[in-house]
C-alpha cells in the first residue's frame, strides 16, 4: 500500500519538480530533504512529533505508511523526473497533432511509456521500503527485526538469528524481483513472457477479426 | 521582409499555369517564430489553395521546418496570422477571439521525419488512439475505421505489429495513414523520408503520391527535389527565415534569386 501511495506521489512530484518556480522549488526541496532523512527518523517524526506538535496521533500501521510514503515518493519522484524526460519531444508532438488533448497525451503516451522506463527503479524502491520496515520496531511494530530481538533475549543465539532474519528480507527480495520482471515483461513491445504473450494473444485475436471484417467489406466492393 | 515575395502577390503573374484553384486552406501572414533571443522567421507569407501541393525547400536552419510546424501550431508564431479555413489562431487576434488548437489540429495532418510512431501502441492501436480522441469513436469503430485508413496505405496485413517490428518505410506509411484517417483538410509532411534508407524511401513517396492524386492539399517540406518537381503546384525556395523566391511549376527550370540556383546546383 505504501508503495502504492509513493508512486502517486512521487509522479505528481516529479511532474511539480518539471514545472515553474514556485511549485518546482518546493518540489526540489522536498526531494532533497526526505532522500536525506534516515527511515528510523522520519518514522519517529511521523509516530511522536505530529501528535507533540499537532495532537494526532497514529496508529502504528499509518505512522509507517505515511513515513515511507514520505521517503519513497522522494525518491520515486526522482526515477519518474528522469522516465519522463527520457520520452522523445516527438511523441508529445505526434499526439498534439493528431488533435489529442495535452492531458489525454500524457496519460495515453507519455506515461505509458515513462512507467516503463521507471519500473525496474520503482522494484529497487519496493524491495528497499521492505528492508526499512526494520527499523519501525522503534514505534513498536512487530515485524521480522522485533521478532528476532526478543528471541535473542531469550535464546541468545544473535548469529544465527540475525542470519535467518536476513534470509527472510533476501526471500522477499526475490519474490519481488520476480514479480516486478513479470510486469517489465508485460509491458514490453512487442511482449514477452507469460502474462505478456497471454495479452498478446488476446489483443492479436482481436485486431485479425477486425482485419477480418475491413477484407470483406472492401472484397465485396471489389477493391 | 523585402527579398520576401508573398504567395498572394505572386498570383497576378502566374494564374495562367495554376491548375484551378480552390478556396484558400491555409494563409500565413507576416509570421515571426523567435527562440529565446533568436528569430527564425522573420515574416513569412504563405498561401495554400483547396487541392494546392506546396512544396517548400531549402538549406537546413532556413527556417522551413518551423513554418510548416506554425500551421499547426506546434510552434506557435510570435507574431503574425495563422489562418487555416477561415479561422484566425495566431497572436493577430487576441487571445480570446482565437479559434481552438485542439479544433486546428484535428482538421490538419502532420507526418514527421522521424515518423513518431506510439512505440507502445500496434500499428492498429496508433491510428485508432487518434480516432479515439480526435473524432471521439468509440472502440470497435475506431478499430475498423484504423484498419481501411492501414489498408489504403497498404499495411492492413502488419496491423497487430509494434512499430519496433515494421521497417521505417513501414512505419511512416503507418503514420502517414493516421494522419489520413481523421479526414485532414490539409496535410503538412515534414521531411517525410529524410529519416529513411535509400531503399525505402520510394514506398513512403509512392504513398504520398496516392495522397496527392487523391485531391488533398498538402505543404510538404522535403529534401526530395525530384519529387517535388512531380508534384509541387506551387514551389517556395526558403533561406534565413524568409522566402527567397517561390513560383508554380517549371520554378524549378526557371528560378532566378543566385542563391536558389546555387542550392539546386549543390542539390540535385
Amino acid at each position: 500500500m505504501a508503495l502504492v501511495i509513493s508512486v502517486a506521489v512521487g509522479l505528481l512530484v516529479a511532474l511539480a519538480r518539471m514545472s515553474k518556480p514556485p511549485l518546482s522549488w518546493l518540489a526540489a526541496v522536498y526531494v532533497n530533504v526526505f532522500r536525506g532523512v534516515p527511515a528510523l527518523v522520519s518514522v519517529i517524526w511521523v509516530y511522536f512529533g505530529w501528535s507533540l506538535l499537532l495532537g494526532v496521533s497514529f496508529t502504528v500501521f499509518q505512522a509507517g505508511v505515511i513515513a515511507l510514503v514520505l521517503l519513497y515518493g522522494a525518491f520515486i519522484a526522482e526515477i519518474y523526473r528522469a522516465a519522463l524526460q527520457a520520452i522523445p519531444r516527438g511523441q508529445r508532438e505526434a499526439g498534439l497533432a493528431v488533435g489529442m488533448h495535452p492531458v489525454r497525451v500524457f496519460g495515453q503516451i507519455v506515461l505509458p511509456q515513462a512507467t516503463k522506463i521507471a519500473i525496474p527503479n520503482i522494484g529497487s524502491m519496493f524491495i528497499g521500503m521492505v528492508k526499512d520496515t526494520s527499523t519501525f520496531t522503534v514505534i513498536g511494530l512487530l515485524e521480522v527485526v522485533r521478532v528476532t530481538q526478543n528471541l535473542n533475549s531469550t535464546t541468545f543465539q544473535p548469529f544465527v538469528l540475525y542470519t535467518a532474519a536476513a534470509g527472510v528480507y533476501v526471500v522477499a527480495a526475490f519474490v519481488l524481483d520476480f514479480l516486478f520482471r513479470a510486469i517489465e515483461k508485460s509491458l514490453a513491445t512487442p511482449p514477452v513472457g507469460p502474462i505478456g504473450r497471454a495479452t498478446a494473444g488476446r489483443r492479436t485475436r482481436r485486431i485479425e477479426a477486425v482485419m477480418q471484417r475491413v477484407e470483406a467489406v472492401s472484397g465485396s466492393r471489389g477493391a | 521582409m523585402t527579398t520576401n515575395r508573398p504567395a498572394v502577390s505572386a498570383t497576378s503573374s502566374d494564374t495562367s499555369e495554376h491548375a484551378v484553384r480552390g478556396d484558400v486552406v491555409v494563409s500565413l501572414e507576416g509570421i515571426r517564430k523567435s527562440f529565446g533571443s533568436t528569430e527564425v522567421l522573420h515574416g513569412v507569407d504563405l498561401t495554400v489553395h483547396a487541392g494546392e501541393h506546396v512544396v517548400v525547400f531549402g538549406p537546413s536552419g532556413s527556417g522551413k521546418s518551423t513554418l510548416l510546424r506554425t500551421i499547426n501550431l506546434l510552434e506557435p508564431p510570435t507574431a503574425g496570422s495563422v489562418r487555416v479555413l477561415g479561422i484566425e489562431y495566431g497572436p493577430a487576434a487576441s487571445r480570446a477571439r482565437r479559434g481552438n488548437p485542439l479544433e486546428l489540429r484535428r482538421r490538419v495532418g502532420m507526418v514527421f521525419q522521424q515518423f513518431n510512431l506510439f512505440p507502445h501502441l500496434t500499428a492498429l492501436h496508433n491510428v485508432a488512439l487518434a480516432l479515439r480522441a480526435a473524432k471521439k469513436l468509440g472502440r470497435r469503430e475506431a478499430e475498423e475505421r484504423a484498419a481501411v485508413a492501414l489498408q489504403q496505405v497498404g499495411l492492413l496485413r502488419f496491423a497487430s505489429r509494434f512499430p519496433a517490428e515494421l521497417s521505417g518505410g513501414q512505419q511512416q506509411r503507418v503514420a502517414i495513414a493516421r494522419a489520413l484517417s481523421l479526414d485532414p483538410k490539409v496535410m503538412l509532411f515534414d521531411e517525410p523520408t529524410s529519416a529513411l534508407d535509400p531503399e525505402l524511401v520510394g514506398e513512403v513517396l509512392a504513398a504520398m503520391r496516392r495522397v496527392a492524386e487523391s485531391g488533398m492539399t498538402m505543404v510538404i517540406v522535403t529534401h526530395e527535389l525530384n519529387f517535388a518537381r512531380e508534384i509541387g503546384d506551387y514551389n517556395v525556395f526558403m533561406d534565413e527565415g524568409l522566402i527567397a523566391e517561390s513560383g508554380p511549376r517549371g520554378f524549378f527550370d526557371n528560378c532566378t534569386n543566385p542563391r536558389t540556383k546555387q542550392f539546386m546546383a549543390a542539390v540535385l
